[in-house]
């Protein structure tokens, strides 16, 4: 196992042998170490001292289903304090088959206007990857979708490819990682937090993988492996969410639309009503019915990379039948959606798609957009106007690059006062005054707003339900620190977050995970290890965030939400600061 | 849509106006499917009908039915309907989910539910943590 540094500064490789610290560290438990011991929390984020860190999870490049994440980790330029995202990718499994637990790009070269490539393929004479490095300039300034057929004939079909758009060159807060899916659309993006601008401040256009040849994972009990993975296997394959043609396979994420609508859960115009008139126009169930419609005949979702049983991914088509997009996720829909009073699903579909080709993570885009509308700029509801602003985005004018830098710096620059973003972070499509619960989890997480920090897995083996009372506030931040802690796990474990569904109810399928990673790493653990594993991630991850400056105090949800009720339940968020400061008191 | 394209139960004098929306494959109880995905029906139903009533005037059995909202409460979850004979109200919003829908705790944690679920969450919370399956007690 190796840590593979590609050094910009004079586009030079070194392949170090993993350190034994490093030996149990994955995925986000690894970047987030890595980027804790390695980059000082002051450095400014596009600038030398920030490192971008890859790392593939425990299971992935196994037969482990829907297992195929990398993690990309580093300092963030939105929020200003650490960062993991990650993605589902072939490029997962193929770092991880090459034996490169970590691939950390750091320096920064002279020259601001040459860009490279670094390609790294398994060099089978000398039993180790080795990288080459490549003048990419030609493909900068341009649109990903028109980029990535280039390189794939250039590299052949085999390869996977980690780059960005053009965000991530003109230095924007809100710009992704972008990674391949199965068909070689550069659409599966680690978008969250700026990491595109990272990659693109040290003048790395690509990293290209040819595993060809590549050894594969090294596995201490296969029997133990196998055995957890047909656990896992049953599980996803029985559950109604997760199982072919069930809930997310058919509906996709989109499903939730209609779900936090009814709720009154679902932010509208800017966070200024928890429904959205429209919202049913927009949903998951609307994609499905409009696909049926146009291809005459029943479209179920598709795997975005190898290994996905779950295949919740859709592709939205056109009237002729052409592709529209691949894939309108719950968050993409919503964010450019019912938060911009939009019920215009071709539209979304369209902003949906120019967000991938200049690499701008949709969450953070809708934000923007919101409270740009609220401030003036445009009207709500104007989608073609907002299709207008993301081409702006995209090339670069004045107005563009202003909402390049995400939802907080917007509101600034148009004298907004409802600015939905935690640390910097826009925040995603769950409303906290009507689900108070995402609100902790939002206020607390190091990443700024996150949907994906605390997931629900086991809560009778964490031991958390049956203390508190789960309607107090006290309550809450229990169950919040404790979810928040198995996620980092999952995260880390090289599996999709969506397995959670299944193995939240399905306890076989829960142990069928933990056997999986015993399996591969020959270690002996259980649910509490597990939690222990995630909490010692959260717990590096905050001490970056302080010695970054940021506090305790910036775990907090946006004053408005505390003094404007939210329509149709009119909540205020009433959760107590001691309550918030109370989720990582003891950790 | 009017109640005269349903079996009329004999409960009363009508004198209240439900909003009805059925989502995803549920539509197919309305007797029109007005939109793409979901059908939305104004009922007009006499004061005092319980949910299990305004299920049986649909004609859809209450095992097709998973999560479901009164007036953006949660009201019920797969295999968890502790709302059957709460009694609805004059313009009362009722939303009915098929079991392909769902609705992880972790975002729905501290939203507004209706009394029986609330009830349950004091009592047993890990119950109302999970996703049960279509038949499961």
């Amino acid at each position: 196992m190796w840590v593979l540094r590609i050094n910009m500064s004079d586009q030079s490789y070194k392949l170090e042998e993993l350190p034994e610290k490093y030996k149990l560290l994955y995925g986000r438990a690894l970047t987030s170490q890595m980027v804790y011991d390695e980059v000082p929390p002051l450095c400014h984020a596009l600038g030398l001292n920030n490192k971008l860190v890859f790392s593939a999870g425990v299971v992935t490049g196994t037969a482990a289903p829907t297992s195929a994440r990398v993690s990309v980790g580093g300092k963030s330029p939105l929020t200003g304090g650490i960062k993991e995202a990650n993605a589902g990718t072939a490029w997962g499994p193929d770092l991880a088959k090459m034996r490169v637990r970590a691939l950390v790009v750091e320096g920064l070269p002279e020259k601001k206007d040459v860009y490279w490539g670094a390609k790294v393929k398994w060099d089978d004479e000398a039993g180790k990857p080795d990288v080459e490095f490549f003048d990419a300039t030609e493909h900068i300034g341009k649109d990903v979708y028109e980029v990535y057929p280039q390189i794939f004939e250039k590299f052949g079909e085999k390869v996977s490819i980690a780059s960005m758009g053009t965000a991530g060159e003109l230095g924007y807060g809100n710009s992704g990682v972008v990674f391949n899916d199965m068909a070689r659309r550069p659409s599966r993006y680690a978008g969250r937090g700026g990491l595109g601008a990272v990659m693109a401040s040290k003048r790395l256009k690509f990293i290209i993988l040819d595993a060809k040849g590549a050894p594969g994972i090294d596995m201490v009990d296969k029997s133990l492996f196998d055995e957890g993975r047909k656990k896992l296997i049953d599980a996803i394959r029985s559950h109604p969410i997760s199982q072919p043609k069930g809930g997310l396979n058919s509906y996709g994420t989109a499903v939730l639309i209609n779900i936090l609508n009814e709720a009154g859960g679902l932010p509208t115009r800017n966070f200024s009503a928890g429904r959205f008139e429209g919202a049913a126009k927009t949903s998951g169930e609307a994609i499905f019915e409009t696909n049926k419609e146009r291809m005459g005949k029943e479209i179920y979702n598709h795997a975005c990379s190898p290994g996905c049983i779950i295949q919740c991914s859709n592709t939205y088509y056109n009237e002729d039948q052409t592709e529209a997009t691949s894939c309108i996720e719950y968050e993409s829909t919503w964010a450019l959606g019912a938060n911009l009073g939009v019920d215009n699903l071709d539209d979304i579909a369209t902003m949906v798609q120019l967000c991938n080709a200049y690499g701008l993570d949709t969450i953070e885009t809708g934000g923007t957009l919101g409270v740009a509308m609220e401030g003036g700029l445009l009207e709500f509801g104007d989608s073609k106007g907002a299709i207008q602003m993301i081409h702006e985005m995209g090339k670069g004018t004045a107005v563009g690059r202003t909402l390049g830098g995400g939802t907080e710096v917007t509101g600034k620059i148009y004298g907004v006062k409802r600015v939905p973003a935690v640390k910097g972070q826009g925040m995603p499509a769950y409303e906290p005054r009507a689900v108070k619960g995402i609100g902790i989890t939002y206020a607390t997480t190091t990443m700024g707003a996150d949907h994906t920090a605390g997931y629900t897995i086991a809560p009778e083996i964490l031991g958390v339900s049956g203390k508190l009372d789960p309607l107090s506030p006290e309550g809450k931040a229990a169950l919040s620190r404790a979810f928040q802690a198995t996620t980092a796990f999952i995260d880390s474990c090289g599996h999709c977050l969506f397995i959670a569904f299944p193995i939240l109810d399905i306890a076989t399928g829960f142990e069928g995970m933990i056997q999986e990673c015993n399996g591969v790493l020959g270690t002996n653990w259980n649910a509490d290890d597990i939690v222990a594993y995630g909490a010692e991630t959260l717990k590096v991850e905050r001490k970056f965030n302080e010695a970054a400056g940021i506090g305790k105090e910036a775990d907090r949800i946006p004053e408005f939400m505390k003094i404007e009720p939210l329509p149709p339940h009119n909540q205020i968020f009433d959760i107590p600061d001691e309550a918030l400061d109370s989720v990582f008191e003891d950790l | 849509m009017r109640l005269e394209s349903f079996p009329r139960l004999a409960v009363g004098v009508i004198n209240m106006k439900i909003d009805v929306w059925l989502y995803g494959v549920l539509s197919m109880y309305a007797s029109e499917k007005a939109e793409k995905g979901f059908a939305s029906v104004q009922l007009e139903l006499s004061e005092g009908t319980k949910v299990g009533e305004l299920l049986k005037t649909l004609n859809m059995p209450t095992e097709e039915r998973g999560i479901t909202f009164i007036n953006g409460k949660l009201s019920a979850l797969p295999g968890l309907q502790p709302d059957l004979n709460q009694e609805l109200k004059d313009e009362d919003r009722i939303s009915f989910f098929d079991h392909r829908s769902m609705w992880p705790f972790q975002y729905r944690h501290g939203a507004a539910m209706a009394s029986g679920l609330n009830q349950i969450l004091s009592t047993n919370p890990e119950t109302i943590m999970h996703h049960k399956q279509k038949g499961e007690d």
